[in-house]
C-alpha cells in the first residue's frame, strides 16, 4: 500500500503537471483516473490545489512591486491590527488625532467655497509620449455638496464625493491617480499588468482589481476596503529601499498618519458604512456631535457652527440623508438641550 | 469531480488542520504515523461529507480522529496502560483543544506571505514567477536559466510546502520534539 506521504508527492506532481503547458485531455483522463481509484488521492490533491488555489493571492503582494525579480523575505510588514481605538467602524470610535484632524480639515473647506461654486467638473485629456508610452491624464473635480461617477478608461469607476478632486496619469505600466482633496471610492477593473495606484502625498494605496474608498484628512489618509485587498506604502523613511508596506484585505479600515498606519480588521458589512455617503447618507454611532457636524460640513455649503463644547461632546446616532441639513437640526432641537439659529450661511448650534 | 464538495473540504476542513495536527501529535505516540492519521482522517470525513454534509464540520472532524485513534490502538493491543488512558482524556471538548479561532482574511494573508517566505530559494523564485508575475513554466525556465522539468518539479514542491505552511503546521518542529521525549517514556511496547 502506498503510504500517505507517497501519495501526497504524486499529488503535487500532477498539480505541477497540470499548471504547466503541456497538459492534454489524455492527462487529464489520467488524472481522473488515478483521482477515482481512491479517496486518498482525491483527498491529497483537493488539499494541495486549496493550497495552489490560495497561493494565487500572493498577487496581492506583488501588486505594484516595483523592483522587479523576486522581494527579498520579510519585505511584507505587518500592520498594527485591532487597535481598540478603532473597535467601532464609526468616526467616533477614531483615535483622538484623526477626530482633530476632522475638524481642522473642515475649516479650509469654508474658503474652498467660492473655488467648489463653480460646480464643473473639468476634465483634460492629453496625450504625450512619456517613458514607457502613450500616457493619458484627466482630472475630476466634484463641488460642495455634489457626488460624481466617473467611468475610467479601463472599466474602472471612481466614485468622487463632495469637494473632492483626483487627477489620472494612465500609462501602459500603472494606473495612477492623484488624490489631491477629498474622498473617492474605486471600483478597479482588473488588470495585472497595470496596477492601479491611489497617491496622496508621500501615500500610495496599490491595488490590482478590488473596491476601496481613499480619503485625505489633513496629513492623514484614510483606506476603506471593501473588496479584495489592496497594499499601502509610505514614502519618507530614508532607511532602505523597501519601505514598509500594509496590506489591507476587505473589511480594513486603515488610518495613516505620521505616527504610522492603525488598521481596524472587521468585516465587509462594518467597513462599507465608513462609506454610506455613496448613497447620500452619514452614519453614526454613539458620535460626538463635533465630528457629526465636521462630516456634514464635507457636503453642505450651509454650514453648521458649533460655540459651546458642551454641545460639541453630545452624542449622537443614526443614519442621515447629508443633503438634508435641516432634518438633522430639527432633530437635534427636538431631541437634546440645543437650540439652533440661522446666521448668514451657517447654523449656529448652542446649549439651550 | 465534486466540486461543490471540494470548496466544502477546503473551507470547513482543511482550515483547521493546524488545529488537528496539534492534536494527533499530542494524543498519538508515534509521530511518524501522524501523517497517515490526517490522511485516514479526511478520507473518512470526505466520504461521509460526500453521503450528506455533517452540520458542524470541525467536532465532526475531531470525533472522526478520536474514533480512528481508538480503533487503531484497539486493534494493535500492544498499547499500554498509559496510552489507553491518554484516550480517554481525549474526550475534552474541541473548542478546548483547539483555541485558534478561524482566521479572518488579513491572518491568513499574512499567513500565506510567511508560507512564501518560508520557501528555500529556488523554489520561492519559481513560485513567485509563476503566481504572481505569472509567467508560465516555460517562460519561468527560461527566466532562470533552469529546465521545464526542474519548473515543474519545483512547483511541485512548492505546492505541498505552502500546504504544509498554510494549512496551519507552522509549528511542527517544536511540537514533534516535545512530543517524541513523552510518548518514549509513555510507551509500553511489550511485546
Amino acid at each position: 500500500m502506498t503510504s500517505s506521504r507517497e501519495i501526497e508527492h504524486i499529488a503535487a506532481s500532477w498539480l505541477a503537471r497540470r499548471d504547466g503547458e503541456h497538459w492534454n485531455e489524455r492527462d487529464q483522463r489520467r488524472l481522473d483516473a488515478w483521482l477515482d481509484a481512491s479517496t486518498a488521492h482525491r483527498v491529497a490533491y483537493v488539499r494541495l490545489d486549496a493550497a495552489w488555489q490560495q497561493s494565487g493571492r500572493l498577487q496581492a503582494l506583488g501588486a505594484g512591486w516595483r523592483a522587479g525579480g523576486v522581494p527579498p523575505r520579510g519585505s511584507w510588514a505587518t500592520p498594527h491590527t485591532g487597535a481598540p481605538a478603532l473597535a467601532q467602524p464609526h468616526p467616533a470610535a477614531t483615535p483622538r488625532g484623526w477626530r482633530a484632524a476632522t475638524r481642522r480639515r473642515s475649516w479650509p473647506h469654508a474658503r474652498l467655497l467660492a473655488v467648489a461654486a463653480s460646480l464643473l467638473v473639468v476634465v483634460t485629456l492629453a496625450l504625450a509620449w512619456h517613458g514607457y508610452g502613450a500616457v493619458e491624464q484627466a482630472s475630476y473635480r466634484t463641488a460642495v455638496g455634489e457626488l460624481r461617477e466617473v467611468q475610467l478608461a479601463d472599466g474602472s469607476v471612481a466614485t468622487l464625493s463632495s469637494d473632492s478632486r483626483i487627477r489620472l496619469t494612465w500609462s501602459r505600466r500603472e494606473r495612477h491617480v492623484d488624490l489631491e482633496q477629498g474622498e473617492a471610492f474605486f471600483s478597479v477593473a482588473k488588470d495585472r499588468a497595470r496596477p492601479f495606484v491611489v497617491s496622496a502625498d508621500a501615500r500610495r494605496v496599490i491595488a490590482v482589481g478590488t473596491r476601496f474608498a481613499v480619503r485625505r484628512d489633513a496629513a492623514d489618509l484614510r483606506v476603506v476596503v471593501t473588496q479584495g485587498l489592496v497594499r499601502l506604502e509610505s514614502d519618507g523613511r530614508p532607511d532602505g529601499p523597501h519601505q514598509a508596506t500594509t496590506l489591507l484585505p476587505a473589511g480594513s479600515v486603515a488610518i495613516a498618519s505620521d505616527g504610522g498606519v492603525v488598521v481596524h480588521s472587521g468585516t465587509v458589512q462594518q467597513a462599507q458604512e465608513y462609506l454610506s455617503w455613496r448613497n447620500g447618507f452619514v452614519s453614526f454611532h454613539d458620535t460626538p456631535l463635533a465630528t457629526a457636524v465636521a462630516e456634514f460640513n464635507r457636503y453642505n455649503q450651509r454650514k453648521i457652527v458649533i460655540d459651546d463644547a458642551r454641545v460639541g461632546a453630545m452624542r449622537v446616532g443614526g443614519n442621515f440623508r447629508w443633503s438634508n441639513t435641516d432634518a438633522f437640526v430639527r432633530l437635534l432641537t427636538r431631541g437634546f438641550p440645543v437650540k439652533a439659529a440661522a446666521r448668514g450661511n451657517t447654523i449656529v448650534l448652542s446649549p439651550r | 469531480m465534486d466540486d461543490s464538495l471540494n470548496s466544502w473540504f477546503a473551507r470547513e476542513i482543511l482550515v483547521h488542520e493546524g488545529a488537528l495536527m496539534r492534536y494527533l501529535r499530542r494524543s498519538w505516540f508515534r509521530r511518524e504515523e501522524v501523517h497517515d492519521l490526517r490522511q485516514e482522517i479526511y478520507v473518512r470525513v470526505y466520504e461521509a461529507a460526500a453521503r450528506s454534509r455533517p452540520t458542524q464540520p470541525k467536532s465532526f472532524m475531531f470525533t472522526t480522529a478520536r474514533h480512528l485513534m481508538t480503533d487503531r490502538l484497539r486493534r494493535e493491543r500492544v498499547v499500554s496502560i498509559e496510552a489507553v488512558g491518554d484516550i480517554d482524556a481525549l474526550n475534552v471538548s474541541v473548542d478546548e483543544v483547539t483555541p485558534d479561532r478561524r482566521l479572518d482574511a488579513h491572518q491568513e494573508l499574512k499567513r500565506l506571505a510567511d508560507a512564501f517566505d518560508r520557501l528555500p530559494d529556488r523554489c520561492r523564485e519559481v513560485v513567485w514567477l509563476r503566481r504572481v508575475e505569472q509567467l508560465s513554466q516555460k517562460q519561468v525556465a527560461a527566466r532562470m536559466g533552469i529546465s521545464e522539468k526542474t519548473v515543474e518539479k519545483q512547483i511541485a514542491k512548492g505546492a505541498r510546502l505552502i500546504a504544509q505552511y498554510v494549512h496551519g503546521d507552522r509549528h511542527a518542529h517544536r511540537h514533534t520534539r516535545a512530543g517524541e521525549q513523552e510518548t518514549a517514556i509513555e510507551l509500553g511496547h511489550d511485546q
